[in-house]
């Protein structure tokens, strides 16, 4: 929340020697974020940033207050100047009986006024819009002055339209009101409201005043009045009916009722000065519910272990006293007494250290790298941080385009039956409602989604499988897709796979016909399937792997063989089969035939005559032709007999 | 003798001054150099020469030899050269090269890259913890009061399943903040006995919340680093983003921490950089020369006991970031909308 206040409004609070930029500049680093900082005419207007639990901080005095304790730490001598016009003096009025439930109020206080309806004074009139609040007549004006200078909600009853009696009480479901704005609002019970003596519902508390009790331009008489209430009702009620007033906004971060007190003293001060205000009869003030006093303890060694430097106790006092805090020194211990309206936010011994370090000035304190200790050592083998960078790094050079895709995917990209999916209860829109269990369909949607061909995609991440009374299992995979003009794009995807597991030192891997069907292979990490691959249309292949699988047999161990010493014999055989045999049968069966064969490649292929290129050596010594010859003989025999294969 | 020598060489020699290419010269080399040549048969004559004029004339014909071979090579040379020029003269070198194929890393990746490195320089290490994630680490064991905003459906998202009785309902986590208590149980687990705390922990992953715009989307990344151990001060929380915003932004950035409000931290800081646009001096993008980079704090006495840390012997700082938000600050990116990070269109993507 934030709230705009004037310099010139600021300095009635304290008196410093600081420049508007110099004061916005400390509040900043100890205190609150001054935003921005606005010259206009002779004066300067601040726009701060005040976090929730600092209401607090919503008023001219609160920001004056700590605007002095932090002056005075950056070395700008600053007074905080008091207003207090001591405690306030209440008693029975008979023109008015209220009723409450201390359950719904902590505190309710009223002053019957007899007034003058009339415009504010400009000065009023100026303050308040420069704050964002408009200025509609004295009346109103002066609660709204009010809150802004000091920081409790106040409202303004026409005393004639109420008559003597208000009872406060929870709404029922289905009662209506008729907001001042002129807005009707069906209430869903449980809200704050007050009645009148014939049960007519006059004021919706804390949120917003009602049309049938407002001040007019012919009121005369007023109570001024003032409710402190339960904060979750008031949270609830505003949210619920779309309510979102300053007031509520304050009154649900539970204000200080304590600051009743002075808010209505200046109050009554204002009416007498700007609409010749007369106080008729006693203040009265029911308050069921007094904040706590309580007191926090802080260790003073443990205030300089945790800011990191030591501060001396005269300082760390001087901060606290200028915060509103009583400090009593026991030895090596602080007793913080809190003030009323910090009971909230400040209630264990690092709430203390955090005011006192603020004060002091982050900026204060120097920079240490913290040391590097108890760190494992470095397994780069079993790191998967590793692995994805390299396979990243990969992709990347083999063409591949990195892609980020949601995790969460619509119904119609969900794989599975929809009862194994993990379901978003809550989905900010049909596209994405369930956790995904596979990357593929993401992937060919941005496929789809690029008019550009050839294209090549990629993607590393989770897929979610559901698990029962238990978290899903969150497995990292790899993904990709190739759309492309291309009669073997299978072999493409394949071939990724491929240099991807020679890369990572895989070397026990297979490719099988799809288990389920469907166009590809399923990829076999040893003995155990590890991912597919997908021919889904001509020009559309895809891939998938088991991240976890992959690294579990990628490897950083080097292995040196031997650079072969003596020169290869290579040889070209052509064979032709009426029915043709897989490819790996036929290597399979060259290579089995002796183990001075150390290669055999494909090389040509033509209707059902292949070609392969056969390498023939020796680790201990030079090859001759006489070597080859019967070795080839024995191949050509089994291509004959086993492959019914012609040779030649 | 000598006569017919010098007649070979000067017919060689007026032939190579009229050759105009290799092959000529080859030609020309056979010619009077081969196996079959005019001087090499010439040179097999020698022994008919008198015996006592023999050395003078075997000199003659070795320098023949030599003057002939040295002419032909250096007419070779000249020749290719000639040849390497013309190459050369017609070779536009402005047309294209053949590309090797290039894709590319997201721009996530490279900004998780450069993070990681950074923290891993001085000490962190990277971990993992669950996406979809129970409520107790995600809030509960934060200190989030049972009320606050953030667990409601208006802010995070549930999943489809019961409430478990003691980790409370199913959620995509919102930060990665829901790693902390995760990693202060895991470091008591695999410590060994004796040893005291000491966690470095860098925590990068996939969050989600429900909002998106211009400046949000409902899936993002945050990186989240946690110091627990003895003696760790507000001193070492700024030294650490000091060492980040420098590394990561610049040497030029600086940074401060100022104090804010969270849930899980106690103090709690907002932390700023410098403006790289009006480099401090305060301009329309910026609040005062200054914008927010994230929030931090020193680690919550409540947060370490929900890991079983004694917030009497330890103390620890938390800081969680995001890494679009560190991306859209970095100078020169000028993204004007954050969906487009995760648009996936090519023309984008290839950019980076």
């Amino acid at each position: 929340m934030n709230i705009q206040i004037l310099d010139s409004w600021l300095r009635e609070h304290i008196k410093t020697a600081a420049k508007p930029n110099e004061i916005a500049k400390v509040l900043s680093l100890s205190s609150v974020s001054v935003e921005r900082l606005e010259k206009t005419g002779e004066d300067y207007l601040y726009d701060i940033e005040v976090t929730t639990n600092r209401v607090d901080l919503m008023s001219v005095v609160g920001i004056a207050r700590e605007a002095s304790a932090a002056l005075t730490q950056n070395g700008f001598k600053t007074e905080f100047i008091e207003k207090t016009k001591g405690p306030l003096k209440t008693g029975p009025n008979e023109l008015l009986n209220i009723e409450i439930d201390k359950n719904l109020v902590n505190r309710v206080t009223a002053a019957i006024l007899d007034v003058k309806v009339d415009k504010s004074p400009n000065k009023i009139v100026y303050r308040l819009e420069k704050s964002g609040i408009r200025a509609l007549n004295n009346l109103i004006d002066v609660t709204n002055y009010i809150m802004r200078e000091l920081g409790h909600p106040a409202h303004v009853f026409d005393y004639d339209r109420l008559g003597k009696k208000i009872v406060i009480r929870e709404s029922f479901q289905g009662e209506t009101i008729t907001t001042l704005d002129n807005k009707t609002h069906i209430l869903k019970g449980g809200d704050i409201i007050a009645t009148d003596g014939n049960g007519r519902i006059i004021d919706l508390l804390g949120i917003m005043g009602l049309e049938n009790s407002v001040v007019t331009n012919n009121t005369k008489r007023i109570v001024l009045f003032f409710d402190n209430n339960n904060p979750k009702k008031i949270r609830r009620t505003s949210l619920g009916l779309g309510i979102r007033t300053e007031a509520a906004i304050l009154n649900e971060k539970n204000v200080d009722p304590e600051l009743i007190t002075p808010t209505i003293q200046r109050g009554i001060e204002l009416y007498e000065r700007y609409a010749t205000g007369k106080l008729v009869g006693n203040i009265v003030d029911i308050y069921p519910n007094k904040p706590l006093v309580v007191t926090v303890k802080a260790r003073k060694k443990r205030i300089s272990q945790i800011i990191g430097v030591e501060i001396d106790d005269k300082t760390i006092i001087q901060i606290l006293e200028k915060l509103s805090f009583k400090v009593r020194v026991k030895k090596e211990i602080l007793e913080v007494t809190i003030p009323s309206f910090r009971a909230q936010d400040i209630t264990i011994e690092e709430d203390i250290i955090e005011e006192v370090a603020r004060i002091y000035g982050y900026d204060k304190i120097p920079n240490f790298l913290p040391p590097i200790t108890g760190k494992s050592p470095l397994n780069l083998q079993d790191s998967d941080f590793y692995w994805e960078n390299r396979i990243k790094d990969s992709m990347k050079y083999w063409g591949f385009s990195e892609v980020y895709t949601y995790s969460m995917v619509s119904e119609d990209l969900f794989e599975g039956p929809n009862e194994t999916a993990v379901k978003i209860l809550n989905p900010l829109s049909e596209d994405h409602v369930y956790m995904r269990s596979t990357l593929v369909p993401s992937l060919l949607e941005v496929a789809r989604n690029n008019y550009f061909e050839p294209i090549k995609l990629f993607e590393i991440a989770n897929v979610y499988i559901k698990r029962s009374n238990n978290l899903p299992n969150e497995k990292l995979r790899l993904a990709g897709v190739i759309k492309k003009e291309n009669k073997a794009l299978f072999f493409e995807a394949k071939g990724v796979v491929e240099s991807l597991f020679e890369d990572l030192g895989i070397t026990s891997f297979e490719f099988k016909k799809r288990s389920g069907g469907g166009t590809g292979a399923d990829v076999f990490i040893g003995d155990r399937q590890a991912g597919n691959i997908e021919l889904l249309e001509e020009n559309i292949v895809n891939f998938e792997l088991e991240f976890d699988r992959i690294i579990e047999m990628a490897t950083t161990r080097k292995v040196f063989t031997p650079i072969p010493q003596y020169p290869p014999i290579i040889e070209d055989i052509r064979i032709e089969q009426q029915e043709v045999t897989e490819y790996q049968k036929i290597v399979n069966l060259i290579a089995s035939i002796s183990p001075i064969i150390v290669n055999v490649k494909l090389i040509d292929e033509y209707d059902n005559k292949k070609t392969f290129r056969i390498t023939y050596q020796d680790k201990n010594r030079s090859l001759s032709n006489e070597d080859v010859i019967p070795i080839r003989g024995k191949l050509i025999e089994n291509l004959k007999s086993k492959l019914h294969a012609r040779v030649g | 003798m000598e006569e017919e020598l010098l007649n070979i060489k000067n017919n060689a020699m007026a032939l190579l001054m009229e050759a105009e290419s290799l092959p000529e010269v080859n030609q020309i080399y056979i010619q009077f150099l081969g196996k079959n040549g005019n001087l090499t048969k010439e040179l097999k004559n020698l022994k008919k020469v008198p015996e006592q004029k023999r050395p003078e004339v075997g000199k003659l014909a070795n320098e023949i030899k030599l003057t002939l071979e040295n002419i032909i090579n250096d007419k070779k040379n000249d020749l290719k050269q000639g040849k390497n020029d013309e190459r050369a003269k017609k070779m536009d070198i402005t047309r294209p090269g053949v590309k090797q194929e290039l894709g590319s890393l997201h721009l996530v990746t490279q900004a998780i890259r450069e993070i990681s490195q950074i923290f891993e320089s001085i000490g962190f290490e990277r971990v993992r913890y669950p996406e979809v994630e129970w409520d107790w680490y995600a809030f509960e064991a934060l200190n989030f009061p049972e009320n606050h905003p953030a667990r409601d459906a208006w802010e995070t998202f549930f999943i489809d399943v019961k409430a478990d009785a003691k980790m409370g309902p199913m959620i995509l986590t919102p930060h990665t903040s829901s790693g902390q208590v995760r990693e202060m149980l895991s470091s008591a687990k695999s410590r060994p006995a004796g040893h005291k705390t000491s966690i470095r922990m860098l925590n990068l992953a996939k969050c989600y919340r429900r909002q998106s715009d211009v400046s949000h989307t409902e899936m993002f990344h945050q990186f989240e680093g946690l110091v627990v151990d003895e003696d760790i001060t507000i001193g070492h929380l700024k030294g650490v983003l000091e060492y980040f915003v420098k590394s990561y932004f610049g040497q030029n950035r600086t940074s401060r921490i100022r104090p804010y409000q969270f849930q899980f931290t106690e103090p709690s800081f907002e932390v700023d950089i410098s403006c790289g646009i009006c480099n401090g001096k305060g301009c329309k993008l910026c609040k005062e020369g200054w914008v927010e980079l994230g929030g931090a704090g020193m680690v919550h006495p409540n947060v370490l006991r929900a890991g079983k840390i004694d917030p009497g012997k330890y103390t620890g700082f938390a800081f969680g970031w995001g890494v679009e938000r560190v991306l859209m600050m970095k100078e020169g990116l000028s993204l004007p909308d954050l969906r487009l990070i995760y648009s996936n269109r090519i023309e984008f993507l290839k950019q980076f």
